[in-house]
């Protein structure tokens, strides 16, 4: 039932959107306005003086913003543009893009964006076969968070957050000692979409990856992951198995020494849990002298549809929502995913929350999956094969050289 | 089909269909649904009686138990599996008791074997007070009469329920077994707001299969031919409880 009540909100709201870009239509006869329909996640109050302040600068042009949500937008797009009424311009996650990319149904704007390049950080989660097909707007990662007063129980000190693997698998165990109630650090679990974002940071920092550079292999059984996974199972012993908001409601009661998770919660533990003393820290790396300290990197990307009536429009929209100004004030908001300006770390914000500033550094080591047509398919072998290794049903080995036989034989298929 | 590009659409014949019955994921889909609903039903149906049995003894206060009993049936299923899993929650109400006991905690949706059962005595309970409703309501049409006659008889109460009233309400039963099993077929509120299929696919049902094939890979016409394959082992099944359940009552009168 929830699919289709999913499917007929979806109806509703193209049907509502149908006629909003009808009565935009009657509208032109009228003035010579061009409007932008636009479809992004942010609350409205939170988008609309952004929006409005675009209007003050162009005169000639009216967005029409619509939210979506979360549980329903995925569907909602897709509806869209199998009745080809998509909106002019529309917000997507970095995880959605490789499905639209391989169908091109995204326009591709390499010829428009070049001299964002270097104004906007994150267009590798956008770019395929070295064309654009979407514009950087946020970038979204994860870093460390831990918990204090555990971790002085510990005998260790929480400002000074571990920085290497065995630093890091010292403090968890140490923790995980303190108290029977307690456990050390909490290991994603039983929630498919999710565990190889939680992994892959550990093989990313040790030199692995997912697919080659030329995107048409597995290098998934490669030592350095294999390295990886190893040292993430040795961690089992002392966390706790659950999904990602399992965790953090045990690390809000105190309960979890280390999570691993994005900036979100930052806005979310001072009301919630005002007691709890936190620290941030990047995440760690397999020794001081050996690899990076990195990260989940996803991005919020503005895409424009092939069958858009007002690219202009849209294009105009998105380059100025993606100005460092602009974009700004949705990360104070939200705490969702910062500004893919380049000059947003630069913000004056940042000197005052300095637990914000981690995950700005924290992004400059944060990788993102490769933007493959593909994609859906190879991360979903990815996470059941890691499920299987960390439920022990599979060694290490054998579930990464199954990953990769399985990617493999996915890959030999016609995109 | 690939809804993101109608203009692809074209005709494949019973390819889909071809695909999933040769697909491992599809069969394994099934076996856990056919698990689920082989698993829930006579556990809900039985309860059911029993209550609504105990439900017609009742003499002050009927509404109330009534009212109670059948208050699951109000809620939206999201509210119940939400509700739920706060209770199966490593630090939920559930494992809080354990620990009150001094045992140890069980992770009800994070472990493989438990999950699906878990999901299971969930739905049992929320479904329960809805059939114990309609078994109530069938119970009501037997004529007190016939039920004082059996007792001067020197009937047993036992053999009362036996022999009068359970043929009587068999009919109803009827209706509460297709009912029951028509949903459970389709079960996959419970799995999207609990587990997502997991973990290590002990929960992936076949809608729950469905929706990822749809929604996530874009593959509307295979998810439509799953569609079709689960309505054409719905209808058999629900025809072979049909004759099953209904040959029983026309022996027992001949007899």
């Amino acid at each position: 039932m929830g699919a289709r009540g999913h499917s007929v909100v979806a109806r509703i709201a193209v049907a509502l959107s149908l006629a909003a870009t009808l009565a935009a239509g009657c509208g032109k006869g009228g003035s010579a306005k061009q409007t932008v329909v636009f479809w992004q996640f942010s609350p409205i109050e939170t988008i609309q003086p952004v929006v409005d302040r675009f209007q003050a600068e162009n005169p000639g042009v009216l967005v029409r913003v619509e939210q979506l949500t979360w549980q329903s937008g995925r569907e909602k797009i897709v509806a869209a543009i199998a009745a080809g009424k998509p909106p002019d311009l529309c917000e997507l996650g970095s995880t959605f893009l490789p499905g639209l990319v391989s169908d091109s149904t995204l326009a591709d704007l390499t010829d428009d964006i070049q001299d964002l390049k270097t104004e906007l950080l994150g267009w590798d989660v956008a770019t395929y076969k070295g064309r654009a097909y979407a514009i950087p707007w946020m970038l979204g990662t994860r870093a460390l968070y831990l918990n204090g007063d555990l971790l002085r129980r510990a005998g260790l000190h929480p400002e000074i957050p571990p920085t290497t693997w065995s630093e890091f698998a010292k403090a968890v165990a140490a923790v995980d000692a303190v108290d029977p109630e307690v456990k050390g650090f909490g290991m994603n679990s039983g929630e498919r979409e999710i565990m190889f974002k939680k992994f892959m940071p550990f093989a990313w920092g040790n030199g692995g990856g997912i697919l080659d550079s030329t995107l048409t292999r597995s290098v998934v059984a490669s030592p350095a992951n294999l390295e990886a996974l190893r040292f993430y199972l040795s961690l089992k012993p002392h966390s706790l198995l659950d999904r990602q908001e399992m965790l953090e409601e045990s690390f809000i009661r105190g309960r979890l020494g280390f999570i691993i998770s994005g900036p979100w919660l930052l806005r979310k533990l001072p009301g919630i849990a005002p007691h709890l003393y936190f620290e941030v820290g990047l995440m760690p790396r397999p020794a001081a002298d050996k690899g990076t300290p990195a990260s989940f990197a996803g991005a919020e990307v503005l895409g424009i549809f092939r069958g858009s009536k007002n690219r202009d429009g849209a294009l105009r929209l998105a380059r100025f929502l993606v100005r460092e100004e602009n974009a700004m004030p949705l990360y104070i908001a939200t705490g969702n995913a910062f500004p893919a300006a380049s000059a947003a770390a630069q913000d004056s914000f940042f000197i005052g929350h300095p637990r914000d500033r981690v995950f700005v550094e924290q992004l400059r080591t944060a990788v993102s999956p490769p933007l493959h047509p593909r994609w859906v398919e190879i991360e979903e072998i990815l996470n059941a094969e890691l499920e299987e290794a960390i439920y022990g049903k599979k060694t290490p080995e054998a579930s990464l050289r199954s990953a990769d036989e399985r990617i493999n034989a996915a890959l030999k298929q016609a995109p | 089909m690939n809804p993101l590009r109608p203009d692809l659409t074209h005709w494949v014949g019973a390819a889909n269909y071809a695909r999933a019955l040769g697909s491992l994921a599809f069969w394994r889909a099934l076996r856990t649904t056919a698990i689920f609903v082989v698993g829930t039903l006579p556990l809900t149906l039985g309860l059911a009686y029993v209550v609504a049995a105990l439900l017609s003894r009742v003499r002050r206060g009927e509404t109330l138990f009534r009212a109670a009993i059948f208050f699951p049936a109000t809620l939206s299923m999201v509210v119940i599996s939400l509700v739920f899993k706060s209770l199966y929650a490593e630090e939920g109400l559930l494992n809080g008791w354990l620990a009150a006991l001094g045992l140890s905690r069980v992770h009800w949706l994070q472990d493989p074997r438990l999950a699906l059962a878990s999901i299971m005595a969930m739905d049992v309970w929320a479904s329960v007070g809805y059939y114990a409703i309609l078994i109530l309501a069938g119970r009501k049409t037997l004529p007190p009469e016939q039920l004082e006659a059996a007792r001067l008889e020197g009937l047993s109460p036992l053999d009362v329920e036996r022999r009068i009233v359970f043929p009587h309400v068999k009919p109803v039963i009827l209706f509460v077994v297709l009912l029951n099993t028509i949903r459970s077929f389709q079960i996959f509120i419970e799995v999207f707001v609990l587990t997502r299929g997991g973990p290590l696919e002990s929960t992936l049902t076949l809608v729950y299969h469905l929706y990822e094939r749809a929604f996530y890979h874009f593959e509307m016409g295979y998810a439509c031919a799953i569609a079709f394959l689960l309505l054409l082992f719905v209808g058999a099944i629900l025809l072979l409880q049909r004759r099953l359940l209904s040959r029983a009552p026309s022996e027992a009168s001949a007899s």
